[in-house]
Protein backbone atom coordinates (compact mmCIF):
# COMPACT_ATOMS: atom_id res chain seq x y z
CA UNK A 1 0.00 0.00 0.00
CA UNK A 2 1.28 3.45 -0.83
CA UNK A 3 0.86 6.52 1.34
CA UNK A 4 0.52 10.17 0.31
CA UNK A 5 4.10 10.81 1.45
CA UNK A 6 5.42 8.24 -1.02
CA UNK A 7 6.94 9.63 -4.19
CA UNK A 8 4.88 10.16 -7.33
CA UNK A 9 6.86 7.37 -9.01
CA UNK A 10 5.96 4.85 -6.28
CA UNK A 11 2.34 5.88 -6.25
CA UNK A 12 2.03 5.67 -10.04
CA UNK A 13 3.64 2.22 -10.01
CA UNK A 14 1.25 0.98 -7.30
CA UNK A 15 -1.75 2.28 -9.23
CA UNK A 16 -0.69 0.65 -12.52
CA UNK A 17 0.01 -2.64 -10.71
CA UNK A 18 -3.53 -2.53 -9.26
CA UNK A 19 -5.00 -1.82 -12.69
CA UNK A 20 -3.14 -4.42 -14.76
CA UNK A 21 -1.41 -6.92 -12.50
CA UNK A 22 -3.95 -7.80 -9.81
CA UNK A 23 -2.16 -5.85 -7.05
CA UNK A 24 -4.24 -4.36 -4.20
CA UNK A 25 -5.88 -0.99 -4.78
CA UNK A 26 -3.82 1.78 -3.13
CA UNK A 27 -5.45 3.51 -0.15
CA UNK A 28 -7.83 6.35 -0.77
CA UNK A 29 -8.95 5.45 -4.30
CA UNK A 30 -12.61 4.63 -4.93
CA UNK A 31 -12.49 0.82 -5.35
CA UNK A 32 -15.63 0.81 -7.51
CA UNK A 33 -14.14 3.32 -9.97
CA UNK A 34 -10.74 1.61 -10.04
CA UNK A 35 -12.51 -1.65 -10.83
CA UNK A 36 -14.47 0.08 -13.60
CA UNK A 37 -11.22 1.46 -15.03
CA UNK A 38 -9.57 -1.97 -14.72
CA UNK A 39 -12.37 -3.60 -16.70
CA UNK A 40 -12.35 -0.80 -19.31
CA UNK A 41 -8.61 -1.42 -19.81
CA UNK A 42 -9.26 -5.15 -20.28
CA UNK A 43 -12.01 -4.42 -22.85
CA UNK A 44 -9.67 -2.11 -24.76
CA UNK A 45 -6.90 -4.70 -24.60
CA UNK A 46 -9.24 -7.43 -25.85
CA UNK A 47 -10.21 -5.39 -28.91
CA UNK A 48 -6.56 -4.62 -29.66
CA UNK A 49 -5.67 -8.32 -29.44
CA UNK A 50 -8.68 -9.10 -31.67
CA UNK A 51 -7.21 -6.84 -34.38
CA UNK A 52 -4.05 -8.96 -34.44
CA UNK A 53 -5.91 -12.26 -33.94
CA UNK A 54 -9.29 -11.92 -35.70
CA UNK A 55 -9.95 -15.67 -36.05
CA UNK A 56 -9.05 -16.33 -32.44
CA UNK A 57 -11.42 -13.59 -31.26
CA UNK A 58 -14.18 -14.59 -33.70
CA UNK A 59 -14.01 -18.21 -32.55
CA UNK A 60 -15.36 -17.11 -29.16
CA UNK A 61 -18.05 -14.85 -30.65
CA UNK A 62 -19.60 -12.51 -28.10
CA UNK A 63 -17.76 -14.28 -25.28
CA UNK A 64 -14.37 -13.00 -26.53
CA UNK A 65 -14.08 -9.97 -24.22
CA UNK A 66 -14.93 -12.19 -21.21
CA UNK A 67 -12.63 -15.04 -22.26
CA UNK A 68 -9.81 -12.58 -22.83
CA UNK A 69 -10.44 -10.70 -19.58
CA UNK A 70 -10.33 -13.93 -17.53
CA UNK A 71 -7.01 -14.85 -19.09
CA UNK A 72 -5.53 -11.34 -18.96
CA UNK A 73 -6.73 -10.14 -15.55
CA UNK A 74 -3.49 -10.80 -13.70
CA UNK A 75 -1.19 -10.85 -16.74
CA UNK A 76 0.22 -7.43 -17.64
CA UNK A 77 0.36 -6.93 -21.40
CA UNK A 78 3.43 -7.93 -23.37
CA UNK A 79 1.94 -6.32 -26.47
CA UNK A 80 -1.22 -7.28 -28.39
CA UNK A 81 0.52 -9.80 -30.64
CA UNK A 82 2.31 -11.60 -27.79
CA UNK A 83 -0.84 -11.59 -25.64
CA UNK A 84 -2.85 -13.24 -28.44
CA UNK A 85 -0.08 -15.75 -29.09
CA UNK A 86 0.12 -16.79 -25.43
CA UNK A 87 -3.67 -17.05 -25.16
CA UNK A 88 -3.97 -19.08 -28.39
CA UNK A 89 -1.33 -21.54 -27.15
CA UNK A 90 -3.13 -22.02 -23.83
CA UNK A 91 -6.64 -22.92 -25.08
CA UNK A 92 -8.31 -25.51 -27.32
CA UNK A 93 -8.83 -23.83 -30.71
CA UNK A 94 -11.30 -24.05 -33.58
CA UNK A 95 -9.82 -25.03 -36.97
CA UNK A 96 -9.74 -21.41 -38.20
CA UNK A 97 -8.12 -20.15 -35.01
CA UNK A 98 -5.58 -23.01 -35.14
CA UNK A 99 -4.75 -22.07 -38.75
CA UNK A 100 -4.26 -18.47 -37.69
CA UNK A 101 -1.90 -19.59 -34.92
CA UNK A 102 0.01 -21.79 -37.36
CA UNK A 103 0.32 -18.90 -39.84
CA UNK A 104 1.67 -16.58 -37.13
CA UNK A 105 4.17 -19.20 -36.02
CA UNK A 106 5.36 -19.89 -39.54
CA UNK A 107 8.88 -19.19 -40.72
CA UNK A 108 10.41 -19.74 -44.19
CA UNK A 109 11.51 -23.15 -42.93
CA UNK A 110 8.18 -24.30 -41.50
CA UNK A 111 6.57 -23.17 -44.77
CA UNK A 112 9.16 -25.11 -46.77
CA UNK A 113 8.49 -28.22 -44.69
CA UNK A 114 4.74 -27.84 -45.23
CA UNK A 115 5.28 -27.63 -49.00
CA UNK A 116 7.47 -30.73 -48.96
CA UNK A 117 4.93 -32.71 -46.93
CA UNK A 118 3.05 -35.18 -49.17
CA UNK A 119 -0.58 -34.13 -49.70
CA UNK A 120 -3.20 -36.57 -48.43
CA UNK B 1 0.74 24.20 -45.52
CA UNK B 2 0.05 27.55 -43.91
CA UNK B 3 -1.00 28.67 -47.38
CA UNK B 4 -3.85 26.18 -47.37
CA UNK B 5 -5.74 27.55 -44.38
CA UNK B 6 -8.85 29.62 -44.73
CA UNK B 7 -10.29 32.51 -42.70
CA UNK B 8 -7.84 33.85 -40.12
CA UNK B 9 -5.66 30.75 -40.46
CA UNK B 10 -8.37 28.24 -39.48
CA UNK B 11 -8.43 24.65 -40.55
CA UNK B 12 -12.14 24.11 -39.77
CA UNK B 13 -13.42 20.55 -39.38
CA UNK B 14 -11.21 17.49 -39.76
CA UNK B 15 -11.15 13.79 -38.91
CA UNK B 16 -8.41 11.62 -37.45
CA UNK B 17 -6.68 9.53 -40.10
CA UNK B 18 -6.75 5.81 -39.37
CA UNK B 19 -5.77 3.02 -41.83
CA UNK B 20 -9.30 1.56 -41.69
CA UNK B 21 -10.90 4.79 -42.95
CA UNK B 22 -8.05 5.99 -45.20
CA UNK B 23 -10.27 5.83 -48.30
CA UNK B 24 -13.02 7.83 -46.63
CA UNK B 25 -10.59 10.49 -45.41
CA UNK B 26 -8.87 10.76 -48.80
CA UNK B 27 -12.24 11.37 -50.50
CA UNK B 28 -13.31 14.32 -48.30
CA UNK B 29 -13.30 17.28 -50.68
CA UNK B 30 -12.97 20.05 -48.09
CA UNK B 31 -10.48 18.47 -45.67
CA UNK B 32 -7.69 20.86 -44.63
CA UNK B 33 -6.25 18.97 -41.68
CA UNK B 34 -6.05 15.54 -40.14
CA UNK B 35 -4.22 13.79 -37.34
CA UNK B 36 -2.25 10.57 -37.32
CA UNK B 37 -1.17 8.47 -34.33
CA UNK B 38 2.45 9.58 -34.00
CA UNK B 39 3.71 6.15 -32.96
CA UNK B 40 2.43 4.71 -36.27
CA UNK B 41 4.48 7.08 -38.45
CA UNK B 42 7.79 5.56 -39.60
CA UNK B 43 10.68 7.69 -38.26
CA UNK B 44 12.54 7.48 -41.54
CA UNK B 45 11.97 6.30 -45.07
CA UNK B 46 9.02 7.34 -47.16
CA UNK B 47 5.85 8.70 -45.57
CA UNK B 48 3.05 6.09 -45.96
CA UNK B 49 1.47 6.67 -49.38
CA UNK B 50 -2.04 7.71 -48.22
CA UNK B 51 -0.55 10.35 -45.91
CA UNK B 52 1.88 11.54 -48.60
CA UNK B 53 -1.09 12.02 -50.95
CA UNK B 54 -2.94 14.08 -48.35
CA UNK B 55 0.17 16.22 -47.79
CA UNK B 56 0.55 16.81 -51.54
CA UNK B 57 -3.08 17.96 -51.62
CA UNK B 58 -2.23 20.56 -48.96
CA UNK B 59 -3.87 18.80 -46.02
CA UNK B 60 -1.95 19.39 -42.78
CA UNK B 61 -1.19 16.17 -40.86
CA UNK B 62 -0.65 16.48 -37.10
CA UNK B 63 1.23 13.68 -35.30
CA UNK B 64 -0.75 12.84 -32.16
CA UNK B 65 1.30 10.93 -29.59
CA UNK B 66 -0.37 8.48 -27.23
CA UNK B 67 2.53 6.71 -25.51
CA UNK B 68 5.03 9.39 -24.49
CA UNK B 69 3.78 9.39 -20.88
CA UNK B 70 4.43 13.09 -20.28
CA UNK B 71 2.88 12.75 -16.83
CA UNK B 72 5.15 9.93 -15.73
CA UNK B 73 7.27 10.63 -12.66
CA UNK B 74 10.28 9.37 -14.61
CA UNK B 75 11.85 11.48 -17.40
CA UNK B 76 10.33 10.85 -20.83
CA UNK B 77 12.13 8.26 -22.93
CA UNK B 78 14.47 10.22 -25.28
CA UNK B 79 13.87 7.66 -28.06
CA UNK B 80 10.12 8.32 -27.91
CA UNK B 81 10.72 12.09 -27.98
CA UNK B 82 13.08 11.69 -30.96
CA UNK B 83 10.41 9.67 -32.74
CA UNK B 84 7.76 12.33 -32.20
CA UNK B 85 10.16 14.98 -33.54
CA UNK B 86 10.99 12.80 -36.55
CA UNK B 87 7.28 12.29 -37.28
CA UNK B 88 6.76 16.07 -37.22
CA UNK B 89 9.62 16.56 -39.70
CA UNK B 90 8.49 13.67 -41.91
CA UNK B 91 5.02 15.15 -42.24
CA UNK B 92 6.11 18.81 -42.25
CA UNK B 93 3.54 19.19 -39.48
CA UNK B 94 2.48 22.58 -38.10
CA UNK B 95 2.44 21.17 -34.56
CA UNK B 96 2.32 17.92 -32.60
CA UNK B 97 0.10 16.88 -29.70
CA UNK B 98 0.28 14.60 -26.67
CA UNK B 99 -1.65 14.01 -23.44
CA UNK B 100 -1.44 15.23 -19.87
CA UNK B 101 -1.39 11.66 -18.56
CA UNK B 102 0.86 8.73 -17.83
CA UNK B 103 0.72 5.34 -19.52
CA UNK B 104 3.33 3.26 -17.69
CA UNK B 105 5.02 3.04 -14.31
CA UNK B 106 7.18 0.58 -12.43
CA UNK B 107 7.94 -1.31 -15.65
CA UNK B 108 4.26 -2.00 -16.44
CA UNK B 109 2.25 -0.67 -19.37
CA UNK B 110 -1.23 0.49 -18.40
CA UNK B 111 -2.52 0.20 -21.97
CA UNK B 112 -4.34 3.52 -21.82
CA UNK B 113 -4.01 7.11 -20.64
CA UNK B 114 -4.19 7.39 -16.86
CA UNK B 115 -4.97 10.55 -14.88
CA UNK B 116 -2.39 12.31 -12.72
CA UNK B 117 -2.93 13.44 -9.17
CA UNK B 118 -3.68 17.15 -9.42
CA UNK B 119 -0.76 17.97 -7.12
CA UNK B 120 2.19 20.38 -7.28
CA UNK B 121 4.51 17.37 -7.58
CA UNK B 122 2.63 16.11 -10.64
CA UNK B 123 2.61 19.59 -12.21
CA UNK B 124 6.39 19.71 -11.76
CA UNK B 125 6.78 16.27 -13.36
CA UNK B 126 4.65 17.19 -16.40
CA UNK B 127 6.35 20.57 -16.84
CA UNK B 128 9.81 18.95 -16.75
CA UNK B 129 8.81 16.29 -19.29
CA UNK B 130 7.16 18.81 -21.61
CA UNK B 131 10.33 20.94 -21.46
CA UNK B 132 12.48 17.90 -22.32
CA UNK B 133 10.17 17.22 -25.26
CA UNK B 134 9.96 20.81 -26.49
CA UNK B 135 13.77 20.97 -26.55
CA UNK B 136 13.80 18.33 -29.32
CA UNK B 137 10.68 19.29 -31.28
CA UNK B 138 10.86 21.39 -34.47
CA UNK B 139 7.29 22.69 -33.91
CA UNK B 140 4.98 23.66 -31.01
CA UNK B 141 3.25 21.02 -28.91
CA UNK B 142 -0.40 21.04 -27.86
CA UNK B 143 -1.30 19.24 -24.62
CA UNK B 144 -4.55 17.34 -24.24
CA UNK B 145 -6.32 16.80 -20.90
CA UNK B 146 -7.83 13.32 -20.69
CA UNK B 147 -11.10 11.74 -19.64
CA UNK B 148 -10.60 10.19 -16.21
CA UNK B 149 -12.75 7.38 -14.86
CA UNK B 150 -11.36 7.99 -11.35
CA UNK B 151 -9.59 10.77 -9.49
CA UNK B 152 -6.64 10.52 -7.09
CA UNK B 153 -7.54 10.79 -3.40
CA UNK B 154 -5.53 13.86 -2.52
CA UNK B 155 -5.92 16.44 -5.28
CA UNK B 156 -4.58 19.86 -4.31
CA UNK B 157 -5.79 21.74 -7.40
CA UNK B 158 -9.01 21.68 -9.36
CA UNK B 159 -8.84 20.76 -13.02
CA UNK B 160 -8.83 24.34 -14.37
CA UNK B 161 -6.03 25.42 -12.01
CA UNK B 162 -4.02 22.26 -12.72
CA UNK B 163 -4.25 22.68 -16.51
CA UNK B 164 -3.71 26.45 -16.49
CA UNK B 165 -0.56 26.08 -14.41
CA UNK B 166 0.87 23.44 -16.76
CA UNK B 167 0.07 25.57 -19.83
CA UNK B 168 1.49 28.74 -18.24
CA UNK B 169 4.72 27.10 -17.16
CA UNK B 170 5.35 25.22 -20.44
CA UNK B 171 4.05 27.79 -22.91
CA UNK B 172 2.34 24.87 -24.66
CA UNK B 173 -0.89 25.08 -26.64
CA UNK B 174 -4.08 23.35 -25.52
CA UNK B 175 -5.68 20.46 -27.37
CA UNK B 176 -9.11 20.56 -25.81
CA UNK B 177 -11.11 17.35 -26.05
CA UNK B 178 -14.67 18.53 -25.70
CA UNK B 179 -15.90 14.95 -25.25
CA UNK B 180 -13.51 14.56 -22.31
CA UNK B 181 -14.85 17.78 -20.80
CA UNK B 182 -18.34 16.31 -21.16
CA UNK B 183 -17.33 12.88 -19.77
CA UNK B 184 -15.52 14.26 -16.73
CA UNK B 185 -18.30 16.68 -15.86
CA UNK B 186 -20.97 14.00 -16.25
CA UNK B 187 -19.05 11.47 -14.16
CA UNK B 188 -18.22 14.01 -11.44
CA UNK B 189 -21.69 15.55 -11.44
CA UNK B 190 -20.36 18.96 -12.51
CA UNK B 191 -21.34 21.49 -15.18
CA UNK B 192 -19.08 21.13 -18.26
CA UNK B 193 -19.39 24.84 -19.06
CA UNK B 194 -17.84 25.72 -15.68
CA UNK B 195 -14.52 24.31 -16.92
CA UNK B 196 -14.86 26.07 -20.30
CA UNK B 197 -15.33 29.35 -18.45
CA UNK B 198 -12.04 28.91 -16.61
CA UNK B 199 -9.70 27.51 -19.28
CA UNK B 200 -7.46 29.76 -21.41
CA UNK B 201 -9.52 29.21 -24.57
CA UNK B 202 -7.25 31.53 -26.57
CA UNK B 203 -4.55 28.84 -26.23
CA UNK B 204 -6.65 26.15 -27.92
CA UNK B 205 -4.79 24.81 -30.97
CA UNK B 206 -7.62 22.47 -31.89
CA UNK B 207 -10.46 20.49 -30.41
CA UNK B 208 -11.21 16.78 -30.31
CA UNK B 209 -14.78 15.61 -30.69
CA UNK B 210 -15.64 11.96 -30.06
CA UNK B 211 -18.37 9.57 -29.07
CA UNK B 212 -18.79 7.44 -26.00
CA UNK B 213 -21.20 5.28 -24.09
CA UNK B 214 -22.30 4.53 -20.56
CA UNK B 215 -21.00 1.32 -18.98
CA UNK B 216 -21.21 0.39 -15.28
CA UNK B 217 -22.89 3.74 -14.54
CA UNK B 218 -19.88 5.64 -15.89
CA UNK B 219 -19.69 7.51 -19.19
CA UNK B 220 -16.72 6.15 -21.15
CA UNK B 221 -15.00 8.19 -23.86
CA UNK B 222 -14.76 5.21 -26.22
CA UNK B 223 -14.19 6.79 -29.65
CA UNK B 224 -16.17 3.80 -30.95
CA UNK B 225 -19.70 5.13 -30.48
CA UNK B 226 -21.68 7.99 -32.05
CA UNK B 227 -21.02 11.55 -30.86
CA UNK B 228 -23.87 12.36 -28.44
CA UNK B 229 -25.97 15.48 -29.02
CA UNK B 230 -24.80 16.77 -25.62
CA UNK B 231 -21.20 16.83 -26.91
CA UNK B 232 -22.26 18.70 -30.07
CA UNK B 233 -24.14 21.20 -27.89
CA UNK B 234 -20.94 21.69 -25.90
CA UNK B 235 -19.08 22.42 -29.17
CA UNK B 236 -21.58 25.23 -29.73
CA UNK B 237 -21.10 26.47 -26.14
CA UNK B 238 -17.33 26.47 -26.68
CA UNK B 239 -17.53 28.31 -30.01
CA UNK B 240 -19.82 30.93 -28.48
CA UNK B 241 -17.04 31.70 -25.97
CA UNK B 242 -14.06 31.41 -28.32
CA UNK B 243 -14.13 29.53 -31.59
CA UNK B 244 -11.05 27.30 -31.95
CA UNK B 245 -9.18 27.29 -35.30
CA UNK B 246 -9.90 23.60 -35.85
CA UNK B 247 -12.08 20.72 -34.63
CA UNK B 248 -11.34 17.07 -35.28
CA UNK B 249 -13.58 13.98 -35.09
CA UNK B 250 -11.82 11.04 -33.44
CA UNK B 251 -13.05 7.58 -34.32
CA UNK B 252 -10.97 4.57 -33.29
CA UNK B 253 -12.98 1.47 -34.08
CA UNK B 254 -16.41 -0.01 -34.90
CA UNK B 255 -16.27 2.24 -37.97
CA UNK B 256 -19.76 3.09 -39.17
CA UNK B 257 -20.80 3.40 -42.82
CA UNK B 258 -19.37 6.43 -44.66
CA UNK B 259 -22.75 8.19 -44.61
CA UNK B 260 -22.83 8.08 -40.82
CA UNK B 261 -19.31 9.53 -40.56
CA UNK B 262 -20.25 12.25 -43.05
CA UNK B 263 -23.32 13.10 -40.99
CA UNK B 264 -21.16 13.39 -37.85
CA UNK B 265 -18.66 15.66 -39.61
CA UNK B 266 -21.52 17.82 -40.91
CA UNK B 267 -23.00 18.01 -37.40
CA UNK B 268 -19.64 19.28 -36.05
CA UNK B 269 -19.55 21.86 -38.87
CA UNK B 270 -23.08 22.99 -37.97
CA UNK B 271 -22.31 23.12 -34.24
CA UNK B 272 -19.15 25.19 -34.80
CA UNK B 273 -20.26 27.30 -37.75
CA UNK B 274 -17.42 26.09 -39.99
CA UNK B 275 -18.01 25.02 -43.60
CA UNK B 276 -18.84 21.37 -44.23
CA UNK B 277 -15.90 19.31 -45.51
CA UNK B 278 -17.92 16.42 -46.94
Amino acid sequence: MTRPEDSLAERQAALVAALVAGAPIPDGFDPRLIDTARRALLRKRSSEVARHWPMLAASFGERWPTVFAEWAEARPTRGSFQDGLALARSLPLTDLAAEELAAHQSTPWTRLLRRLRPRP
Amino acid sequence: MTGSTGEAGSYGVGIGWRPEIAGFVAALPGLRFTEVIAESVPASGPVPAPLATLREAGTAVIPHGVRLSLGGAEPVDPARVAHLAAAARQLDAPLVSEHIAFVRAGGLEAGHLLPLPRSREAVDAVVANVARTQAELPVPIALEPIAAIFDWPDDELDEAAFLSEILDRTGALLLLDIANVYANARNRGAEPTDLLDRLPLDRVAYVHVAGGAEHDGIYHDTHTHAVPQEVLDLVTELCARHRPPALLLERDGHYPPADTLRTELDAIATASGYPVVT
